[in-house]
């Protein structure tokens, strides 16, 4: 896979053939640091749901899954993250600070025409930047949809990030295991990482194909973006965290896998705390779940967006 | 908090006929009424799911499985049709004779016959799998006017030809494990578990098959290797009472056919078509021997639609 300059041609993805549905509508987004994003508009329903990419590691077809489901009774924007997919590969760190990601979702919603959304989003990626997209811009978002709840902060992290996010920047003498989420091991066998990644993450059984398709879709990615992401820090602390989180007024509904291997269910119990909204605990579940559990997944997400109701229309 | 956990409907529905089997999974419906049928000392239980439309049965394949073999097809024609399906002798909650004549496909298509006549079926689409084929064309041969349809899924006929590598004596002591070595009664003897693994392995050529396999195996492991070597000596149907019988066969009549068949290969479905008149063949690319587990929404549909056209309702 090679890794495509900022504003080159569109890269072939890992799944481009075979889709369910087709979209209505596809562009380029520019971002204010003009960073050019890919995205997606399916179905013509109401309200508009926002899925958020887990960006730079892989892409808008992570929601393949929701998408075919959700676009035949409401409209539905997916885009690929800077880092991945369709849009650019910046190999500045600073293309990736968390301010940037929140201001794609606020891009990616300006350039669909699309006022007010509900967000739904995965891990940090997509649970975070949603969270403090409905702090800032409470006008802007009818209400989330959080999967394997990933707030920084509200608990530490699992003790295989704390251990190896330490040593991320160190030769190590073996890539068993965890000892894979490092630089090197990174930029020897990238392809090597995404598929341990993924298959740790995805660990019920029978998840062959989600992790086949995740991986796939890593590698639709460049390492040298996830480098440079892996190199901006995280720019709030607890409380600031904290005081984000309870400032959200919109409906929020937290989903996460009691087996999660990512985001640790502590989190998911604290934003609950934090912010009243309801938790629904997947038993056996891990971290993958709109890909894993799509049903499951997609009922959530329409009966959370009916139960919105006259707030909506 | 809400803890999202499926009930577990064993609690609701208990066991009331038959012998309880191994611990299974929950099933998307339960039957809406199920029984015994007993010919000659045997018994074989059968169940009905819905009660509206088109009969189908889902005629029971070889006893290395049972009737949930058709777990992706029975919640979705239940819906509009009046679904019957049983274990076949020898697993499931069916009794397990110990003879070989009780396992003559003769035997199996008398069972198939009584479980209609038990169920309240007068005529039925018979969808089959696998050698579950002997018991459709000998049940069809016996009572023509009962069949409505017939849906062949792999079939295992003793028409084309076998797949390369089969031809390995049952009874030989060969002293390997190997490849199709494991078809062997001294195989199962010594490792029936690791012969069940092989086979089904065999039989989802497909990627991403982790969960029929395990399914599979585990309907395997609800009977025993000495079962399974009297089924597998029992009579089965031969290629001259085959084509007859096909030659005329005046109903509706499915084929659907994986061309990466490793079990029973491709060609016997291919000349199972040939040899009914009019007989429709529905190939699915990449697909393996058992395709109603593997593939169930595009078997679904093409037994729907196949459904329909006999019903002369062509959407």
């Amino acid at each position: 896979m090679t890794t495509p300059a900022v504003g080159g041609p569109p890269t072939r993805l890992h799944d481009d053939a075979g889709h369910a549905v087709r979209p209505e509508r596809s562009g380029i987004a520019i971002a204010t640091d003009g960073i050019r994003l890919g995205f997606d508009v399916y179905g013509a329903g109401d309200p508009t749901l926002v899925m958020i990419p887990s960006a730079p590691i892989i892409h808008s077809r992570q929601w393949k899954a929701q998408v075919p489901y959700l676009s035949r009774r409401y409209r539905v924007v997916t885009y690929d993250g800077r880092g991945n997919g369709r849009s650019d590969r910046p190999t500045d760190p600073s293309a990736y600070h968390d301010d940037r990601y929140m201001g794609d979702i606020v891009t990616v919603m300006d350039a669909t025409e699309t006022e007010r959304a509900v967000l739904v989003g995965l891990c940090v990626d997509g649970v975070w930047r949603a969270i403090r997209l409905a702090a800032e811009e409470p006008e802007r978002v009818l209400g989330i949809v959080a999967f394997a709840v990933g707030v920084p902060r509200l608990a530490p992290p699992l003790p295989h990030y704390a251990e190896f996010g330490k040593t991320f920047d160190d030769e190590l003498p073996t890539d068993e295991g965890w000892a894979k989420l490092n630089r090197h091991y990174w930029l020897r066998d990238y392809a090597g990482f995404a598929e341990f990644f993924f298959t740790e993450i995805t660990s019920e059984p029978h998840s062959t194909k989600a992790i086949e398709d995740a991986t796939g879709w890593a590698l639709d990615g460049s390492v040298e973006a996830m480098l440079a992401e892996s190199e901006t820090s995280f720019p709030f602390d607890i409380e600031a965290v904290e005081a984000i989180c309870r400032s959200v007024r919109c409906p929020m509904l937290l989903v996460h896998g009691t087996e999660d291997t990512c985001q640790s269910p502590a989190r998911a119990n604290r934003l609950a705390e934090l912010t009243g909204a309801p938790l629904v605990l997947i038993e056996g579940a891990d971290h993958m779940i709109p890909g894993r559990h799509p049903v499951k997944a997609n009922l959530l997400i329409r009966d959370f967006v009916e139960s919105l109701g006259g707030r909506v229309r | 908090m809400v803890t999202v956990r499926a009930p577990d409907p064993r609690l609701e529905h208990p066991v009331d006929a038959g012998s309880p089997t191994a611990t299974e999974q929950t099933r998307a419906r339960y039957p809406d009424e199920d029984g015994l049928v007993e010919r000659d000392g045997v018994r074989v239980h059968w169940e009905r799911y819905g009660d509206r439309g088109q009969p189908i049965v889902f005629v029971p394949s070889w006893s290395i499985v049972t009737s949930r073999v058709w777990k992706a097809q029975i919640a979705y024609f239940a819906r509009s049709h009046r679904v019957v399906t049983f274990d076949a002798r020898g697993n499931g909650r069916s009794d397990r004779p110990t003879s070989a004549a009780a396992y003559d496909e003769a035997e199996m298509a008398l069972d198939l016959l009584a479980v209609m006549d038990a169920a309240r079926v007068d005529r039925a689409i018979l969808v089959s799998l696998s050698l579950g084929a002997h018991r459709s064309l000998l049940a069809t041969g016996a009572a023509p006017e009962r069949v409505a349809g017939l849906v062949f899924l792999g079939p295992s006929v003793p028409l084309g030809h076998p797949v390369p590598g089969r031809d390995i004596d049952f009874d030989a002591e060969l002293g390997t494990d190997e490849g199709w070595a494991r078809y062997n009664r001294h195989s199962w003897r010594h490792d029936y578990p690791g012969f069940l693994e092989f086979f089904f392995g065999r039989s989802f050529t497909e990627s991403h098959s982790t969960k029929q396999i395990e399914d599979a195996v585990g309907w395997g492991l609800e009977t025993d290797p000495e079962t399974l070597i009297l089924t597998d000596e029992a009579p089965g149907i031969d290629r001259a009472t085959a084509l007859a019988i096909a030659a005329d066969i005046r109903c509706p009549t499915l084929v659907i056919q994986g061309d990466e068949d490793a079990i029973s290969g491709p060609s016997r479905g291919f000349a199972l078509t040939e040899a009914i008149p009019g007989a429709e063949l529905v190939v699915i690319s990449g697909g393996g021997h058992i395709p109603n587990a593997r593939h169930p929404v595009l078997v679904n549909l093409a037994i729907e639609r196949f459904s329909r056209s006999i019903a002369g309702d062509i959407r």
